[in-house]
């Protein structure tokens, strides 16, 4: 291993030893115990099994690259020839960290830092993870397709991604979360969009309903940058998503579109945050959930407005559907604001399909079963559209809604 | 036996003993159309919702049939698709589905009838040609189409595509509350014209209006007159022009006289 990345794992190490697990007490922890989960019963996988990975959503059709993390390890690590000849590097971090210091080195460590348990933890022991460095200028039209499984039992996955889209660069890159069987993933991925580029990321959370899931995810924005960023939780037992954007220059924007469809007794946290801290500057978030059977979420939010980023227009909303007496939905939103001339906007609401609309639905000769459907399809629609890629976008909308009962 | 008959209806407020209708006797068939006037809290928008199922209503004596069947014993699709339809006062807006999307949904849940029906969904071309017609007819721009429903839609949109629903499922009753509110003359005449059209043969209307002013486009046969849940009178067009000079409190007068 390099000597920088050996140190940066050190002082990793060295936060994680010193930050205890967090409890209800900690003010991001207050709604997801962690309590009786032990987290050593979980091991490293170092060698996983080769071979194609089932139940992705998103993998069909071409891509300009793809790489598969299985268990603590890169299984598939392809990049298109046509991707490579434009200067695109995309690949197994850990290959990548070795082979091209010069991209890793330089950001790896500096957007989600090691000050939080589970992000110092990821940092101390990540195993592998993807790489996608998009250089100035370049556009690669067809997805980057990532997919972090574990297939093997108790497996812990520590994955990593560094995704960096350059000046004026643009592309695509889906992530999917998946897990046949009980284990626990903890994942990192730092986010950074050039000067006018254009990242959009579709994040797939779709792990087995006995696997652990706790993720930060961080972007920078620079000046005109666009970052259209969504993100679809449907797995995992207890999840815990940080998904957080900052906007660091003028005039850049972030798109926020989230849609999350949870059952059973499953616990999905999701912690936003909108940092502004650049004038002119527009954040758009959007998240939709459906809550069924005694399942929770719980969405927090919070908007950051720095001194000097006048201008900025941000808007956050959080509406849940509960389809059942059972379900809650929780919304904390929170705006932090040190500057004037701002726009900023919040909405959040839980409850359940609403009776009068139902009848509205029947009354046009629609059976009950089938109105309640079409209106929880309607409500996460909304939060869908946002999505460019229609191939995306239609497969997505088919998989939340499989779990949707009919 | 008249399409459409009622008799000594009553309704409360669902869980409550707030009586709103206090014993209703109405018939009318296809190719009929009927008013209902009455002053705003009379029951007139009661009696629309109770008919089509609305769940915030329930019946606590008295017997609807419709088409020879016992209408209180459907649920509010089976009603629709038995051949009612209501217009609504306030259409509510469906996020995420497309007017074309809800109408389509619609006309196919019509073509398939009961639960146990079987699926015969519209060709999508000749789903289009009808809605094309049907937009055409009340006279709305073709982009709109691809809108969610009523969402953003003005108070006069939102009736004009009630209208188009209506036209789309060809009921066999027609019940038109309020339809005639929040138009402005054009759109009133354009909306007027689409029910006139409609009505024939195969379609009777049951207009709910506080105001004569829609029936001087669509020529009612028959006008009852809704006070405190009960209908106090009931005459031809003429009924509607006394109204106009002697107003409810005139009629109150005289029924209590």
């Amino acid at each position: 291993m390099s000597a920088w990345l050996a140190e940066r794992r050190d002082l990793a190490a060295q936060s994680n030893a010193l930050l205890p697990v967090p409890t209800l007490s900690d003010e991001h922890w207050r709604f997801t115990s962690l309590r009786g989960i032990d987290f050593d019963a979980f091991r490293a996988v170092e060698a996983p099994a080769p071979g194609e990975i089932a139940g992705a959503i998103l993998a069909a059709g071409d891509h300009a690259g793809r790489v598969v993390v299985r268990d603590g390890g890169a299984v598939v690590d392809e990049l298109s020839e046509a991707a490579a000849a434009q200067g695109v590097a995309f690949g197994s971090l850990r290959r990548l960290a070795e082979e091209r210091p010069e991209l890793v080195e330089p950001l790896l460590g500096t957007i989600v830092g090691y000050d939080e348990k589970f992000a110092a933890e990821n940092g101390a022991l990540w195993t592998d993870g993807v790489l996608l460095h998009v250089p100035a200028g370049v556009k690669v039209a067809e997805p980057f397709h990532v997919a972090y499984e574990i297939a093997t039992e108790g497996a812990a996955q520590q994955w990593r991604a560094l995704i960096v889209v350059e000046e004026g660069a643009e592309a695509t890159l889906v992530e999917e979360h998946l897990s046949g069987l009980p284990g626990y993933a903890n994942g990192v991925a730092e986010v950074q969009v050039g000067v006018a580029g254009h990242l959009t990321y579709v994040v797939v959370q779709d792990r087995c309903d006995a696997a652990l899931h706790f993720a930060a995810h961080r972007a920078e924005i620079a000046k005109d940058g666009l970052l259209d960023w969504a993100a679809c939780s449907t797995g995992a037992r207890t999840g815990k998503t940080r998904m957080e954007t900052r906007l660091t220059g003028e005039g850049a924007t972030g798109r926020l579109s989230g849609v999350y469809v949870v059952d059973d007794k499953r616990h999905l946290d999701l912690d936003t945050t909108q940092e502004h801290d650049a004038p002119n500057a527009v954040s758009d978030l959007a998240f939709k959930g459906v809550l069924l059977d005694e399942a929770r979420s719980v969405w927090r939010g919070v908007i950051r407005v720095a001194e000097g980023a006048q201008g900025t227009d941000s808007y956050q909303e959080n509406r849940n559907l509960l389809l059942s007496s059972k379900a809650r939905a929780d919304s904390i939103p929170g705006l932090e604001i040190d500057t004037n001339d701002v726009r900023c906007t919040h909405g959040a609401t839980a409850g359940p399909v609403d009776p009068m609309l139902r009848f509205y639905l029947m009354s046009r000769g629609v059976p009950a079963a089938e109105a309640e459907r079409v209106i929880v399809e309607g409500f996460l629609e909304e939060a869908l559209e946002r999505i460019p890629d229609e191939r995306i976008r239609v497969a997505l909308t088919e998989h939340v809604m499989r779990r949707i009962p009919s | 036996m008249a399409d459409l008959v009622i008799r000594n209806l009553h309704a409360n407020i669902a869980d409550t003993d707030t009586e709103i209708l206090k014993g209703i006797d109405l018939e009318m068939s296809r190719g009929e159309i009927h008013a209902i006037m009455g002053p705003n809290g009379s029951g007139k928008s009661t009696l629309s919702h109770v008919l089509m199922g609305h769940p915030g209503y329930e019946v606590t004596a008295g017997e609807v049939l419709f088409m020879g069947e016992d209408l209180l014993e459907l649920e509010a699709d089976e009603r629709s698709r038995a051949g009612l339809f209501l217009s609504f006062q306030y259409p509510f807006a469906v996020p995420g589905v497309t007017v074309a999307n809800f109408i389509r949904m619609a006309v196919n849940a019509h073509r398939k009838g009961g639960p146990e029906g079987e699926d015969d969904p519209i060709r999508i071309p000749e789903f289009r040609k009808q809605l094309q017609e049907a937009m055409e007819l009340l006279e709305i721009d073709k982009s709109m189409s691809s809108r969610s429903l009523n969402e953003g839609f003005s108070g006069g949109e939102k009736k004009r595509f009630e209208i188009l629903q209506m036209a789309m499922l060809k009921p066999s009753i027609a019940i038109l509350d309020e339809t005639d509110s929040g138009l402005d003359i054009d759109a009133l005449r354009i909306v007027s014209g689409g029910i006139n059209q409609l009505v024939g043969p195969d379609m009777g209307a049951l207009i709910i209006t506080h105001y004569q002013r829609i029936l001087d486009h669509v020529k009612p046969d028959r006008i009852h007159v809704l006070m405190d849940g009960r209908i106090v009178r009931s005459g031809g067009p003429e009924l509607a022009h006394e109204l106009e000079s002697s107003g409810y409190a005139g009629i109150a007068e005289e029924v209590s006289a």
